[in-house]
């Protein structure tokens, strides 16, 4: 990855009749990286895909690929190729001719063709299938077609409209890790569009989380997890319980906050917050919530409560636990490590905090 | 578990005896056409092959059945080059209007045909028009439209629209995509909707009646012919080689239009 980059997108709006899909899209994409865009389905974000591919116009902004305007340029001339979400391979044409089809245009020598598709055919782990028809493939088969179809003509920017959501759980997160050493080898910037958190924070160097046409928040999957900017793409991105609070004081980094249960508190003032006022929200991830049968040693803050109800997820056990002066129960979870469920419904436990574990975000 | 009698007694009987008198006629048809007499009554006289001999000697016949085939042939390509268009923005694009449009296309299905043939005979001649082969060309693509749209909507509705869009994204041009994706994708359809066309406009008796002037098609060529009793026979000969290559068509047309569906992935 560079820091040169290779999109940029400014302030694009994009309505159908009076909805508007996508308002004020302002966002830069780095040479070589992978950028998600992660969203519930509805908020704009395949719109603004397709506006990149040059499958839709947009009204307003301006968009530039590799320092060219795209402005009067056509989807089948721009440096882009994209990976559709049904594969569309072309049923009447084998897994070669598939993959040939944009090059037939280039006027290559048969020997360069055979070796470009071949090459293609390899990079996507499909070496010697080119002769089956489309029928004949399996979903990831399809996907990989799709891939090595859009490779092979070395596009700057590869678009890719939710890749894996035909395919089942286990190819689906086989597919997640492949793609992404694919994307590093061959070095290209990777634009996907997905609504699915896990997918897009295993894959991707940044993601760009988008509600109702607007970009909230961009950054790396680690920061959109411990910092989201608010309310909103804090529920999206993992659990998260929200208690709402007071602020009592605010001093450079750092808020001292009255919060509902929970009492005074002091916590990290979190840089992605854009508006704040007397009333704030914040979060808790469960995992980084303590639960024990006695009071807790060593916790900036505890609190006491019934477990309400008890949800065994494998990897880890969710309690759901009842504390006085909350309205919402408080989700717990404890990494599975022993085998065993340590708590019921109606038992009283304690639950231990620490400040650092505490997100502010924002006005509440 | 108990199997509920859901339809009254006497029902198979009533739908048998309903296709004894539907097909009953059109099988007297062929029967007749090997009789060796000429006149139409039982009992029969004695098998023979000689009216369908007789017919290849018949000048103004195979004149009629070219004209025919002329008619079918292009009324059939350009219904359905119009039905395939047409259907695909149908399937494709919302427009204003295009509920209306649909069902003006479809109208044909459902005017009587004395009606168009009167009304197309006195707009031709009043453009100037005389009533010709080009005159029934036009009327029976008219005609046959309804069934091209019909057929080749059905051919799009399979069809994924990102299949267009991605042979656009690989660098083809909007005439290229359609040539080297929309079409061969869509072929069965096309297959199935010329066969279909053919067979209407070759059928069709009203409109080429008004509209041929003194270039009968083939029905035509057998309504003038059915007036004298000694050529009835050759009439009858004449109209089992058709029934039987319509029924071919059809079912041609059906194997085609079934493998639209199954082609689109």
């Amino acid at each position: 990855m560079s820091d040169q980059n290779i999109i940029e997108l400014k302030d694009v709006e994009k309505r159908f009749g009076s909805f508007v899909a996508v308002s004020d899209l302002t966002l830069s994409l780095k040479q070589g990286e992978f950028f998600s865009l992660l969203g519930p389905s509805g908020c704009g974000k395949t719109t603004a895909l397709r506006i990149i591919a040059g499958f839709q116009d947009h009204e307003k902004g301006k968009i530039t690929i590799d320092g060219v305007p795209m402005k009067d340029i056509p989807a089948n001339k721009r440096p882009t190729n994209m990976v559709f979400q049904s594969y569309a391979i072309f049923p009447h044409l084998t897994v070669f001719n598939n993959v040939a089809f944009g090059l037939r245009k280039s006027r290559l020598s048969k020997a360069e063709l055979d070796q470009r598709v071949n090459e293609a055919l390899d990079m996507v782990e499909l070496t010697g299938m080119g002769g089956r028809k489309a029928d004949e493939l399996s979903g990831g088969q399809r996907q990989r077609v799709a891939l090595a179809r859009a490779l092979v003509m070395q596009p700057k920017v590869l678009l890719l409209d939710e890749p894996l959501s035909a395919l089942d759980k286990n190819l689906r997160e086989a597919m997640q890790l492949e793609l992404r050493r694919l994307q590093q080898s061959i070095g290209i910037t990777f634009v996907m569009v997905t609504h699915d958190q896990y997918e897009a924070m295993t894959m991707s160097d940044r993601i760009g989380v988008m509600f109702e046409g607007k970009l909230m928040q961009v950054d790396r999957p680690e920061v959109l997890y411990a910092q989201p900017c608010n309310r909103e793409v804090a529920a999206f991105i993992g659990g998260m319980n929200f208690v709402p609070a007071e602020l009592i004081k605010e001093d450079g980094d750092q808020l001292q906050i009255k919060a509902a249960g929970f009492g005074t508190l002091n916590i990290d003032v979190n840089p992605n917050v854009r508006e704040r006022g007397s009333a704030l929200l914040i979060g808790v991830r469960p995992e980084q919530l303590e639960i024990a049968a006695t009071k807790p040693e060593g916790y900036d803050s505890t609190i006491e409560g019934t477990i309400a109800n008890v949800a065994f997820y494998g990897e880890s056990v969710h309690y759901y636990v009842e504390v006085e002066g909350l309205t919402d129960v408080v989700s717990v979870a404890v990494p599975n490590y022993f085998h065993t469920v340590d708590y019921k419904s109606g038992d009283k436990v304690w639950l231990g905090l620490q400040n650092s574990s505490i997100i502010d975000l924002g006005k509440g | 578990m108990t199997r509920f009698r859901r339809y009254l007694p006497g029902l198979p009987a009533y739908a048998f005896a309903y296709l004894v008198f539907l097909y009953t006629p059109v099988l007297l048809l062929p029967v007749f056409s090997f009789n060796d007499g000429t006149i139409v009554a039982f009992p029969l006289k004695g098998l023979t092959l000689k009216w369908y001999a007789q017919l290849g000697a018949q000048e103004t016949l195979i004149r009629a059945l070219f004209n025919s085939l002329i008619v079918g042939g292009i009324a059939a390509l350009a219904s359905t080059s119009l039905g395939l268009f047409a259907a695909r923005a149908y399937v494709r694009y919302r427009f204003p209007a295009k509920e209306m449009s649909e069902g003006l296309v479809m109208l044909p299905l459902v005017i009587p045909g004395i009606i168009v043939a009167s009304s197309m005979l006195i707009m031709f001649v009043s453009i100037g028009l005389k009533p010709s082969l080009t005159a029934v060309i036009l009327g029976h693509t008219f005609l046959a439209l309804p069934f091209a749209v019909s057929i080749m909507k059905s051919a799009f509705d399979e069809f994924d629209q990102s299949l267009e869009e991605a042979a656009y994204d690989l660098g083809e041009t909007i005439i290229g995509t359609f040539r080297r994706v929309t079409l061969p994708i869509v072929s069965p359809g096309i297959i199935a909707s010329l066969l279909v066309t053919f067979t209407v406009s070759f059928d069709e008796f009203v409109l080429a009646f008004f509209l041929s002037g003194n270039q009968p098609t083939l029905p035509v060529y057998i309504w003038s012919q059915i007036r004298f009793p000694a050529k009835l026979p050759n009439t009858l000969a004449l109209g089992s080689i058709l029934l039987l290559a319509s029924i071919l068509l059809l079912v041609v047309a059906e194997y085609f239009r079934r493998r639209t569906s199954k082609t689109s992935i």
